[in-house]
């Protein structure tokens, strides 16, 4: 009786354990294969990293606290932080007019290319057509810089669009990008021209989100249209706000296609940022030190930047 | 409603805003039909005394536009197709593969993408023309060009894109265990259940990641200048005419290149005003451009 019981259980318990142990085996091997496969799917990219990310990181490394004339690897001289401290150095144009010329840059960027957006952000989202007042607005971005840059230095000549119109309402010319104190604020308008697109493209998404009910509360209430864009409207945008201002004076902060194309830094330095003095360090001095110094200095102002904004998107989400 | 009462006020905004935008495309067409004595004289004229199209056909020719074309085309398919291919594959591996590091591998993809690009254009070039056995270099990538003698080397340093994968493995995340798990079932290996199930599945993110980097390739400039410095057979459509603008007589070629601007832009304007919903849900994706 006891025999006759127990002898099912047990060889149901043998059989079990078998396919648990076959299982296992199983699983293991079906683990041990899919690492396989995964990093043979990865392989590609871990290769790109090694080559294009880890290796050129190193050779900036090096190239900064070097001496190097740029032809014989073997005649790379270590000079420690002298490329740096002659950054720094009494008489050198990196802080200033260069890195001023750089937040200027990026400062009047965001300025214009926020005040711009909330503007029409704000309209737009009365309007029927939105789909196509969005494409319009989005055009600059899609097209090179070469087009955009070439097309606007031509409007900015004595014979150009801006100073026909400006001749057109009575007005004098002005040779924007020849004289030094209208250059860069010049090369700031077409940056945000061709920037503000994707800035009310985060801002209409950002309006989207705001209930209707508290526009008809507002309503009820009798309050203006100014005064449900200030209370209403903008506090509820902040979040979109911060996005664009961050993002776009991170972008300002590294670009210099544009300057490249349209003033090559000048007249003088007066369009000079911190990128473009890299690159023609680089590029047309052969001071590969130098310029790679000039590189980490302006990544550093990057990276803070990033920081504070990632620190300022936490804070934000603990807040919620 | 409050939000409809001054909708004249918000056309007129929009509106002039729109002109604004416009205008200097306007303005770039028009001029690629003026003569040399039009463009960039007193007084201002906004409209070419005629429309005719000898312009285009000196692009054409003084610019080898085709030439400039194809080594376009050439990076920015290799570079679409790359950013493709690679994304899809370590986007699917971070996603539903279970391996070791998996986590470690993931938050490297992340992190990469706090590098700004500016930080790259040197050692990435040095790399290039230090490039052991190529373009006549010996073992130690000295004595010749490297591989800026290659057209590949336009597309060497965008193969890959961080972003990319980030942007798939989101999307891969999402697809059920179960399918996958019946696929293998089935006898499918990694390979098929990739390219059968996970691919087809994640159709509409590859639209628009391969939208991005397309427009991205094609609008690409300092990379290309500086390859093409090293070697001018591989300069692309922005590169080419931009080197026509700076040392052939400005006031004289200004009109040719603006029809050769026109002929740059048009495809990716086609491309984007055909595929625009995949584009701004792209960047919307991406945050700011």
């Amino acid at each position: 009786m006891v025999n006759a019981t127990l002898a099912p259980e047990s060889t149901e318990r043998a059989a079990r354990d078998r396919s648990a142990g076959l299982g296992v085996r199983v699983r293991a091997r079906r683990r041990r294969r899919q690492a396989v496969v995964a990093y043979l799917f990865l392989a590609p990219t871990l290769l790109f990293y090694a080559v294009f990310l880890a290796l050129p990181l190193g050779f900036a490394v090096l190239l900064s606290t070097s001496r190097w004339a740029g032809f014989d690897l073997g005649d790379i001289d270590p000079v420690g932080l002298d490329n740096f401290a002659g950054l720094f150095a009494d008489g050198s144009t990196f802080l200033a007019p260069i890195l001023t010329n750089t937040l200027l840059f990026a400062l009047g960027t965001v300025a214009l290319a926020l005040a711009g957006s909330v503007l029409v952000a704000t309209c737009i989202d009365r309007l029927r057509f939105q789909g196509l007042w969005r494409t319009l607005y989005f055009l600059p971005i899609v097209t090179t810089v070469v087009a955009v840059g070439n097309v606007w230095k031509y409007m900015y000549q004595p014979g150009g669009l801006v100073n026909g119109v400006l001749n057109a309402v009575g007005l004098g010319s002005v040779a924007f990008l020849q004289d030094p104190d209208t250059a860069l604020p010049s090369v700031v308008v077409v940056q945000a021209w061709a920037s503000v697109g994707s800035a009310i493209l985060v801002l209409t998404a950002g309006l989207k989100s705001v209930p209707e009910s508290y526009y008809e509360a507002a309503a009820l209430d009798g309050a203006g249209p100014v005064t449900v864009f200030w209370r209403i409207t903008l506090p509820l945008l902040r979040p979109s706000l911060l996005f664009v201002c961050v993002t776009q004076f991170l972008t300002g902060l590294q670009s210099f296609a544009l300057i490249i194309v349209m003033t090559k830094g000048g007249p003088g330095d007066a369009t000079d940022v911190a990128a473009l003095e890299m690159y023609r360090q680089a590029f047309s001095y052969g001071d590969w030190g130098t310029a790679s110094a000039a590189a980490f200095v302006l990544f550093a102002v990057v990276l803070a930047v990033t920081l504070v904004q990632l620190w300022l998107f936490r804070r934000k989400g603990e807040d919620a | 409603m409050i939000r409809r009462r001054f909708p004249w006020l918000s056309y007129l905004l929009v509106v002039t805003g729109a002109v604004l935008t416009v205008v200097p495309f306007a303005d770039m067409l028009m001029t690629s039909f003026k003569g040399p004595d039009e463009a960039g004289t007193l007084p201002y004229r906004f409209l070419p005394r005629a429309f005719d199209l000898s312009n285009y056909r000196a692009a054409i020719h003084q610019l080898d536009l085709p030439v400039l074309f194809r080594n376009s085309v050439v990076a920015t398919a290799t570079i679409t197709g790359s950013v493709l291919l690679t994304s899809s594959l370590a986007g699917y591996a971070l996603a539903k593969l279970r391996f070791p590091g998996r986590d470690f591998v993931f938050r490297l993809v992340l992190s990469t993408m706090m590098f700004p690009p500016f930080l790259f254009f040197i050692p990435h070039f040095l790399i290039l023309v230090h490039w052991p056995l190529a373009g006549g270099n010996d073992l130690l990538g000295r004595g010749g060009a490297g591989l800026t003698v290659s057209i590949v080397a336009l597309a060497m340093p965008f193969l890959v894109s961080s972003f990319g994968i980030f942007l798939t493995r989101q999307f891969m995340v999402s697809i059920p265990d179960e399918v996958l798990e019946a696929a293998r079932m089935d006898g499918a290996g990694e390979f098929t259940v990739w390219w059968r199930i996970v691919v087809p599945q994640t159709k509409p993110v590859l639209v628009t990641l391969g939208l991005l980097t397309f427009v991205d390739a094609w609008n690409e400039y300092i990379w290309a200048l500086l390859v093409s410095t090293a070697n001018p057979d591989v300069m692309t459509l922005p590169v080419g005419i931009q080197f026509l603008q700076d040392y052939v007589d400005p006031t004289r070629t200004l009109p040719i290149v603006m029809a050769g601007l026109v002929l740059s832009v048009l495809p990716v304007l086609v491309l984007f005003l055909l595929l625009q919903k995949y584009y701004i849900r792209g960047v919307m994706l991406s945050g700011l451009k």
